[in-house]
């Protein structure tokens, strides 16, 4: 059974990357994102691809590979490519599910068209974005 | 060196941060916005005071440094002043000029506006500053 609006909108909202955006945003955003299923074993993003989406886990698990290492383990409201949506950079890490696994996937095309019409929403994006980097930079000096 | 309006568009028209815009919006960005030139050494942005603007780089080179040390160049098409602009917090770097510079300067107070007014030079902004936040985190897939 497809999810509604509302139940995507909460899972993206674990998202920094979303952080600090207006229900009104988060309602045109959810209404943009798909479902997707994978089976156990199956590769959701493979390392070196270039990204195009990125992927909140709702059911399942999945683990995070760089070549043949396991470097991390993922589970229900985990997410992953979140800055791939935006740019298409190449992904760090291949994900394979484990378990049969549903994932929420926003393609990076229907984000554009959605920041294209929502000035409000990039502008949030960039502020949340401009604090990490921040606080980033902070970290590194202590 | 003051370019007429027209070599300006030109040049506009050839910076990634403008690439979607047609003539006649990047007419109204060269008008909304004013040129600037700096010499050699000079600090256009002081670490840990008031940002004073958004500038994007027609010509030259500028240093960011943080607590004196250097973390990177900019050169032509690249932009700085934004972050804290649009934090409301001071600078957290030093921006001094490596080469005479030619910028284009918007006050602080605009930019929010001049952003509403023109989505595809925020996407343009955000995709950069995605950018610099895969370079300094590169934790996930």
């Amino acid at each position: 059974m497809p999810l509604k609006t509302e139940h995507k909108a909460s899972a993206l909202a674990s998202v920094p990357l979303f952080q600090g955006i207006s229900q009104d945003s988060m309602a045109r955003l959810a209404a943009v994102t798909g479902e997707q299923e994978f089976e156990p074993g199956q590769n959701i993003v493979l390392q070196g691809q270039v990204g195009s989406g990125l992927y909140v886990i709702l059911e399942g698990s999945a683990r995070v590979l760089r070549g043949s290492e396991v470097v991390a383990q993922l589970g229900p409201n985990d997410f992953f490519g979140e800055l791939s949506v935006i740019d298409q950079m190449p992904r760090m890490a291949s994900v394979q599910a484990v378990q049969r696994t549903r994932c929420l996937a926003l393609a990076s095309w229907d984000l554009l068209d959605l920041l294209e019409s929502d000035p409000k929403l990039a502008l949030n994006m960039i502020k949340g974005l401009a604090t990490r980097i921040r606080e980033q930079g902070e970290q590194h000096q202590h | 060196m003051a370019l007429t309006a027209t070599q300006l568009v030109d040049t506009l028209s050839g910076l990634t941060l403008f690439a979607d815009l047609s003539r006649p919006q990047l007419e109204q960005v060269a008008h909304k916005m004013t040129e600037e030139s700096y010499p050699v050494g000079q600090r256009i942005l002081r670490q840990g005071f008031t940002g004073t603007g958004f500038y994007v780089i027609l010509d030259g080179e500028v240093t960011i440094k943080i607590d004196g040390e250097e973390r990177a160049r900019l050169q032509k098409g690249d932009f700085f002043g934004e972050m804290s602009i649009l934090l409301g917090e001071p600078p957290v770097a030093d921006v001094v000029t490596t080469r005479q510079l030619h910028v284009l300067h918007l006050g602080g107070p605009e930019l929010e506006g001049f952003l509403r007014d023109h989505p595809m030079v925020m996407y343009r902004m955000l995709k950069t500053i995605a950018l610099r936040l895969y370079n300094v985190s590169r934790t996930r897939g």
